[in-house]
């Protein structure tokens, strides 16, 4: 450690140190530099900075080397994440590439990361329900991990608290399965969604088809434009950073946001190697950096650290924080750190053709995807032969009758061909899986990555719930597409490695009881209180909603209470 | 030692990373191209640049084994169109060349034809990346199905008689 002297010491010094600038980290930036705090706020990526660092947001496809296709020598390189959807030509600067930054899989797990400013809320797919009672009771009920120490009534003023913030457009359902938020209009439906929704409603009970609710602004408010966001375009681009902030991103919002207090230090290049725990004071006194260019080790502090690097390396960084206290990482007396970690199940998916609503069909594009199935499976009680349920997105929609058959004026009158071809219709599922003791991470014992951190070893793997699950959806979904008179249905399952579905969760779970959870009801670790976790670790179960916006949620909650516990003086 | 590619001067103006295409291959797939999309009373293959685009395409983002493929395909059906036009396939006429390329896309939708030879793999990849080339072009995708970057509405609820890109 280089200058140790007291004034050196003052300057890395705050009130409050976040790791990592993503959806949650950025959260807990904006809450508390609002709250007056001195914020540290660490990113182990490069700055990327609104509108300026989007170098591909208003490109045309002509205007990519290759149109859009990713190299092949760059698709070899990175066997893990070009398996994921969003790595074109245009976005693939931001996702981390394989060999950038190394890990064990014990199992195959495709761990797609954003190593940036705003991390991978610059990529996610911005879908956004709530949680209910049937999510946080879930675990209680069926059996399985641990009760969650909070229930949906903790956690709803605070959606509504970042909803409104964040920009959320979807209808009021008035669902209890899928709580209503505060809305900006919708995305509606269009002919053959409404159609599908209308058949569920007359022929099920409780299945219904929603316009999915998403994080764009289909109409700003004030708040909005105040954060320099404008109308969402419905470009449909997003994953390349929106020059409108028609999208919620950290980059877009949180942040700059944060930034504009002037308590707010933004420190890119910063990997944490661990948090510093003080034996003889008994709490967290602050975090190692490791810079990312230099390798110089720094260290910074401040009486509250949030830990919100993202789901997997929040587990590392705790993992490595090791002490007298905590030999086996940071605030780990139940032995549970690392543990219980799940994900979501997307490994099926089907398509189909429906032959009516010939009137009508759709002009622009829809940002929001189509729509979106509440869980409908063992809701209200346990009915099937594996636990809990899935969501669906359904979806459809119609293109023209191009065809690339022929040569010549043939082949250009084919393609340029403007009739209307049929209706095709998509559905995918968004499975809940069961957190286990025996899906976990752990440090390699002798493996480093290039900032000297133990590599993480990933030991995760669907089981026989996951199985039956997928075979109900489709079995049900078939069904269902069947008596609408949807044609041609086919229906694809796939091997994909955990992971891939971005969703994976917990390690650092929740609980009412220290001796087999991680966290309290305030997201504090039960042993050392003055550090807070509010990413996807923090997760108990992980019903089947899309995580982000509970993570924002828990995070806005989780940065109150800290506030008011620095205030009282109890940390 | 890949090759360069040429203008119709004869000066190099594409490096090639990974191919090794002589002259005379790159002739072939030149006029293959414009066989396939050809200068009508709109433009066609060469004039749009989109030869240049399939050698980049097949050097940058196919894998060594459809590289190599390619290769030997169009060997063979360099090979191939010698023999039923009698003379190489650049120095046949318009016709002969539509008529060769058609019977090769004829023979594509064949379940049974076995492509021992990568004649159909090598085909398929010219034209697929002509199509390719071609619909996500600055020509096609602002004067034949026009591509908005940014088109500010999403009407769900549209009018089928109205529908008109």
């Amino acid at each position: 450690m280089a200058n140790l002297n007291i004034d050196s010491v003052k300057e890395r010094t705050f009130d409050a140190i976040i790791i990592g600038s993503g959806i949650s980290g950025g959260w807990a930036a904006k809450e508390f530099t609002g709250k007056g705090l001195k914020t540290l706020v660490l990113e182990r990526g490069r700055d990327v900075k609104h509108l300026k660092d989007y170098p591909t947001t208003n490109l045309y496809p002509w205007e990519f080397p290759h149109h859009g296709v990713v190299p092949d020598a760059i698709q070899k390189a990175n066997p893990v994440v070009n398996r994921c959807y969003a790595f074109g030509e245009d976005a693939m600067h931001f996702f981390v590439k394989d060999a950038e930054h190394p890990y064990v899989q014990e199992k195959p797990f495709d761990w797609i990361r954003g190593y940036q400013t705003g991390g991978k809320s610059l990529l996610w797919a911005r879908q956004t329900q709530r949680w209910s009672n049937f999510d946080f009771e879930g675990p209680a009920r069926d059996g399985f991990a641990v009760d969650w120490p909070i229930r949906y009534e903790d956690i709803a003023p605070w959606y509504s608290y970042v909803e409104k913030f964040a920009g959320i457009s979807g209808n009021r359902d008035g669902l209890a399965e899928l709580p209503d938020g505060e809305f900006l209009p919708p995305f509606p439906l269009n002919a053959v969604e409404t159609y599908f929704s209308n058949h569920l409603k007359k022929n099920y009970k409780n299945r219904h088809v929603i316009s999915a609710r998403c994080a764009h602004l289909s109409k700003p408010n004030q708040i909005h434009l105040d954060q320099g966001r404008g109308q969402c375009q419905e470009r449909t681009l997003c994953q390349r950073g929106c020059p409108f902030g028609g999208y919620f991103s950290s980059n877009s919002s949180t942040i700059p946001w944060a930034l504009k207090t002037g308590l707010c230090t933004l420190r890119p290049h910063s990997v944490v190697e661990s948090i510093i725990y003080d034996d003889k004071k008994g709490k967290a006194t602050g975090v190692r950096v490791i810079d990312a260019n230099t390798k110089e080790a720094i260290e910074y502090y401040a009486p509250v650290i949030f830990v919100n690097a993202a789901a997997l390396n929040s587990n590392l960084i705790l993992l490595n924080s090791k002490s007298q206290r905590f030999p086996n990482g940071l605030g780990n007396d139940s032995g549970t750190l690392g543990k219980y970690i799940a994900f979501h199940n997307y490994s099926a998916h089907m398509n189909a053709e429906y032959d009516g609503a010939k009137e009508w069909t759709t002009d622009g594009r829809n940002p929001a995807g189509g729509g979106y199935i509440p869980r409908f499976r063992n809701v209200y009680k346990q009915e099937t032969n594996f636990l809990r349920g899935y969501a669906a997105g359904l979806y459809a929609y119609r293109g023209h009758k191009q065809s690339s058959d022929g040569i010549g004026q043939e082949l250009k009158d084919n393609l340029a061909r403007k009739e209307l071809g049929g209706w095709s219709v998509g559905s995918h599922m968004m499975g809940e899986t069961i957190p286990k003791e025996s899906n976990f991470v752990t440090l390699d014992n002798s493996l480093k990555d290039p900032w000297g951190i133990p590599q993480l070893r990933i030991s995760v793997d669907y089981d026989d719930n996951d199985e039956k699950m997928k075979k109900d959806y489709i079995e049900q979904m078939t069904e269902m597409f069947t008596s609408a008179g949807f044609t041609n249905i086919q229906t694809f399952t796939d091997h994909r490695a955990p992971g891939l579905d971005i969703h994976e969760m917990g390690g650092v779970r929740m609980g009412k009881d220290p001796k087999t959870s991680m966290l309290d009801k305030w997201h504090r670790l039960h042993s050392c209180p003055n550090v807070y976790v509010t990413d996807g670790a923090s997760m108990t179960s992980t019903s089947c909603q899309n995580p982000s916006l509970t993570y924002m949620a828990f995070t806005a909650r989780a940065v109150d209470h800290a506030v008011s516990e620095l205030k009282k003086g109890n940390v | 030692m890949p090759s360069c590619l040429h203008d119709d001067k004869g000066n190099a103006v594409v490096k090639l990373n990974n191919l090794t295409i002589d002259a005379e291959q790159e002739k072939i797939v030149n006029s293959l191209t414009e066989t396939i999309l050809p200068k009508t009373d709109t433009p066609g293959a060469a004039e749009l640049g989109i030869n240049l685009f399939v050698f980049k395409m097949i050097d940058d983002c196919a894998g060594k084994e459809q590289q190599a493929d390619f290769i030997t395909g169009l060997n063979k059906f360099a090979d191939e169109a010698k023999q039923k036009m009698g003379k190489p396939f650049v120095d046949g006429t318009d016709k002969q060349r539509v008529a060769f390329v058609s019977s090769v896309e004829k023979l594509g939708k064949d379940k049974n034809y076995k492509d021992d030879g990568k004649l159909m793999a090598f085909y398929q990849m010219v034209k697929g990346q002509t199509v390719f080339g071609y619909t996500t072009s600055k020509y096609f995708m602002t004067k034949q199905v026009v591509y908005e970057l940014v088109p500010g509405r999403y009407n769900a609820m549209y009018p089928a008689s109205k529908a008109t890109v």
